[in-house]
This record gives C-alpha cells, structure tokens and sequence, in this order.
C-alpha cells in the first residue's frame, strides 16, 4: 500500500507511546501519532485533544489551536494544574516539534543568534524546560531533518539535552529519548549519549542521512542498519479517517503556504462539525 | 458592588507604566476589546505579564503600549510568528524576560500565596537560566538538591475574557481555562470582560464553570465578540482569516497604520462591524 512520509512519521511515533500517561495534543502529527497509538497497542494512553484539555475524546487535529469546539469534543475537562501535576509526577508525554535539535539532544524554539539580539526571534519555550527537567521520556520530532535542523550546537537551550549542566542538575529525569525525523529514527546512546542512529525510513541512505545532518553521526557498528518498519494498512486507515483533511501534510510546508491551507480546511472543519452537530440533534429528538 | 463599567473608563483607569497580567492562550479567549482600548489610548509603557501569549501582545507591541514581556512564548501557532513582538525582540526596542509555563503560573502563584518565591526543577539545564536574571538556584534545605527560586510576579492589574460574567464580578468559563484564575488572584485589580452579563442567579447554575470569584475581580465590562479574532470556546472559533489579514498587515508600516486605524482605534462596538458585523461573524465562526 501507498503512504506518504507523515503516514511512516506517525506511525514510527504511535510506537514510542503507551502507558496509562496523559499524551497531549499540540501539533496535528502528535495528536495522531497518540491517537493511533491508543487505537493499536495502546488503549490505556489518556489522549487529549487540545493542549490543555479534552481527556478521552477523539482529536481533532486543528485543535491543537487550543480549544474544544462542541460538547462532543469536550472529553474530560482538565486545567494547567493538572497538566502539569502529570508532568512533575512523569505520567505525561508529548511530541514535541523544536527548530533546531543538537548532537547531544538540546533543542531550541526560541531564537536563531543570540538571544539578547537574535537574528530570528521564534516563540519562546514554553512549558519545554518543564518536560527536559522531569520526564522519563522525551520525544522530539523534525519533518525537515537538514543541517539548519539538526545542528550541532543549539542557539539556545529552550530544553535541556545531555551535557555537564545535565550532569550536575538533573540527571536523567527528563533527558532526551527519541528523534523521528523525516529520514530516520534516532536515540541518544551515541559516544557521551550523542545523536544515533536506530533505523532509516525505506529509501534513505547513510549518505543521505550523514549529508543531512549539522555533525558527524553515530551508526551501529555491524554496518547494517535496520529500516523503519512502514505503517500498516490498519495503521494508515485510523490516520486518515481521523485526518480527512489532511491537516498533517501542513506541517511539511513553508509557513505562509500552511497558513493559507489550514485557513481552507479549518472552514471545511467547522462545516463538517457543524452538520455533524445538527445530525446528532436530529437523532436525539 | 454592581462593578459594570464601560472600555474607556476601565482603561483610563490603568495608569502607564502598570504592571498588566493577560489570560487566555495563544489563539483562545484573549481579552481583545480591552487589549484594543488600550492599544487606543495615549499613554503606555505597559510592562506585560503573559504565559502563552499571541495578538494580544503583538498588538500591544505594534501599537508601541509597551516597555517590557515577562512571556514563556508568544507567536500565532501554525499561522506563523507575531510580527511584531518578533521585529521587538530582534532590534530591540523593548525589554523582555523569558520564563516558562509553570515559571509564569508559580510566579503568580506566590503573590497569591503571599510568599517571595516557589522552588521547581523546571528549568534546570536550560538557557531560561542564563538569559533571564529573576531565577535564582538554591540549596533546599531539606534535601540539599538544587533547585530554582521563582520569584514572585506581581500584577497591578490582569485583563481576563469570560464567557459570562454577573455585574458583581463572578465569571464563568466554559473552554479551557488557561492560568485566568491565577491571573485574578494574582493581580491587585483584576478587569473582566465577558460575552454576555447575567444575573447573579442564572450565573449560579453554573456550578464549577463559575472560575472568577468577584473577590478577586474590581470592573466587569460587558463585551460580546469580547475575544475576537482570538477564539472563546465554545461560541466561535479563533478568525484565522482575520489572523491572515493582520499578519499581512504587519509587514509594512503604512499596511500596519491603515489596520490600527480600521481596527484598533474605534473601539469597541465598531469594531464587530469593520470585522463583518454579528451576523457574518456567526456565519463564519460559530460551530
């Protein structure tokens, strides 16, 4: 069966997740990989459907705007409290998408150059720091691997990877676990727990991968490099039902076309909910 | 105690120079109509507490009302960057501190808990500490582990969207809730605006949804679209459309100029007509 980079990301995602751990939505690409991954091998996952709430619904992937919408997608309210009680007591996870990833697993969402006068300000980190202090595992994403995004050293530290502050401050609670990109599949058990390689997508070469990427990387050392297994044909129906709109392929465009495509399919969106709503009613009377 | 003013008194009310916590997050239930007032008013040199931030901050920025950001992110989500805070922070024109999620709630949270600071390890191992002189590390000791002294953040004033509010000041909130609560403890005043005012009795049906206790709150102003062109849940969605035409907007200062002048400056009941006027605004933005 055909499937499409995002279809092979997600589903290399959904695999990361299980547990009875809250799994937030914030980009469409982690809404489902958590929801395919509760639809699969994980049924115990307590999937929200917006950033901050809706525990226990299906997620809609624009929702990651961070709202519900009708009191079919209310789900399980929660507050900011909750979520980050989940997170300071490890029972939370979340894929996270940053700028730029470094060797020994420190991501930036916040500037490019110097913080204090950067060339490009980004959005600032968020509830990041909050994860890389605490979790026992942390899971990065990068639909653009290349080495603006896989750098070797990070502008800034918006999360903390392996190195001495690491070292001194925290240990392992909250290190770096996992990278899915669009080239491969990445933990950080390299020399000092640098960048590995753990498997390349179908048709991506150690050539391709190595040329790919701001700095010298680890393989295994057999020389025969496992390839990432493709989704199922199970596995690419639960997506696409979920996401007939195809809000996932927006996360692989420049940000004025995504803008612009997600404007169109957010309408379609509430025009489907909208009929689906007035259905619903029609059958409860 | 009937606290009911209207947008020009309560933002003439906000000396310059205030401390301002902002609710909402990113594209949900920012307080707009009040954010609009005051990027319409004279004086500024607003110093702004936000933890997910977005238009409100951007507009504020681009309306040259501000001094300083405590922010732990502000940006437009898959829409884009906020230009404005974006062009702020790379020539900078203003003063900005970056926190995190928690750093911002549990700043608020010991200005409500009456106490200097709160320990967390959020932060450990990241440049937040290096780049942002408020956070101390200390010794706790009653394990010895290094930990991080928030600091507490002190408001003068918070601005919080509701989604129903009665004159006393009690509001309802029916999306996510954000850290608003945080922000009406936290603030010496704190200014609702709501969707639509009730009375006390009806707005007692709520229940738990009643989130802004009228302790807390000194001005309630009512405003209907109050959050527009960021979302309230579950009456209408965020405008992306609108969002589309700021962002462009703010690429050039005389296309900036001409959107303060239809937007920003005739507030508020204007404002709902120059976006389409209720009905298209229903037609377009409600589920």
């Amino acid at each position: 069966m055909d499937y499409s980079v995002d279809e092979l990301m997600i589903a290399a995602m959904a695999r990361e997740l299980s547990g009875e751990v809250m799994v937030s939505s914030v980009t469409a690409l982690g809404a489902l990989s958590a929801y395919l991954a509760k639809r699969t091998h994980a049924p115990e996952l307590a999937v929200l459907s917006t950033p901050e709430s809706g525990m226990e619904v299906t997620p809609m992937p624009t929702l990651t705007l961070g709202q519900f919408m009708t009191d079919a997608q209310r789900g399980i309210p929660l507050t900011m409290e909750d979520i980050f009680d989940a997170i300071f007591l490890d029972r939370f996870r979340i894929w996270i998408n940053p700028a730029q990833i470094d060797r020994f697993g420190n991501v930036n969402i916040t500037a490019i150059g110097p913080w204090a006068s950067p060339r490009v300000a980004m959005v600032g980190s968020r509830g990041i720091p909050e994860d890389t202090s605490h979790l026992s595992a942390i899971l990065y994403y990068v639909t653009n691997h290349s080495p603006r995004t896989v750098v070797e050293r990070v502008d800034f530290r918006s999360g903390a990877g392996y190195g001495p502050d690491r070292e001194r401050l925290l240990g392992q609670r909250g290190a770096p676990t996992r990278l899915v990109t669009n080239l491969g599949v990445f933990d950080f058990n390299g020399p000092d727990h640098s960048l590995a390689v753990l498997s390349l997508h179908p048709g991506v070469s150690r050539e391709a991968v190595q040329e790919a990427t701001g700095f010298p990387l680890s393989f295994s050392d057999d020389g025969r490099m496992d390839e990432t297994p493709p989704p199922s044909e199970n596995d690419l129906a639960i997506i696409r039902a979920s996401d007939p709109l195809e809000v996932r392929k927006l996360e692989f465009l420049g940000g004025r076309e995504a803008a612009e495509r997600l404007v169109q399919i957010y309408e379609r969106e509430r025009q489907a909910m909208r009929a689906a709503l007035w259905q619903n009613r029609g059958r409860l009377r | 105690m009937n606290k009911l003013l209207r947008h020009t008194e309560v933002v003439e009310a906000i000396p310059a120079g205030s401390t301002i916590a902002i609710g909402g997050s990113s594209l949900s239930r920012k307080p707009m109509s009040l954010v609009r007032a005051l990027a319409a008013r004279g004086a500024g040199d607003f110093r702004l507490i936000v933890d997910v931030g977005g238009p409100e901050v951007d507009l504020l920025l681009g309306t040259r009302k501000v001094s300083r950001v405590v922010y732990a992110f502000v940006g437009f989500e898959i829409m884009g960057l906020a230009p404005n805070f974006r062009r702020a922070r790379e020539q900078q024109t203003t003063e900005f501190e970056e926190w995190t999620e928690f750093t911002v709630m549990a700043g608020l949270d010991a200005t409500v808990k009456n106490v200097p600071f709160l320990p967390t390890h959020a932060g450990l191992g990241t440049d937040v500490l290096t780049v942002n002189p408020s956070f101390r590390l200390f010794q706790d000791p009653i394990e010895g582990e290094t930990l991080v002294a928030v600091p507490a953040l002190k408001p003068d004033f918070a601005l919080i969207h509701v989604n129903l509010a009665d004159p006393f000041g009690n509001g309802v909130i029916l999306g996510d809730g954000h850290v608003d609560v945080l922000c009406a403890k936290a603030a010496r005043h704190t200014i609702l605006s709501a969707e639509r005012i009730v009375s006390p009795e009806e707005l007692q049906r709520y229940g738990r949804d009643v989130q802004i206790h009228r302790i807390h709150v000194d001005a309630v102003v009512e405003a209907a679209w109050g959050a527009h062109f960021t979302g309230c849940a579950p009456y209408y969605r965020a405008d992306l459309a609108h969002v589309q035409a700021y962002l462009a907007a703010a690429r050039t200062p005389e296309t900036w100029d001409a959107y303060c002048a239809r937007y920003v400056t005739d507030v508020p009941a204007d404002y709902i007509q120059a976006v389409g006027g209720p009905e298209e605004l229903v037609g377009r933005l409600e589920v």
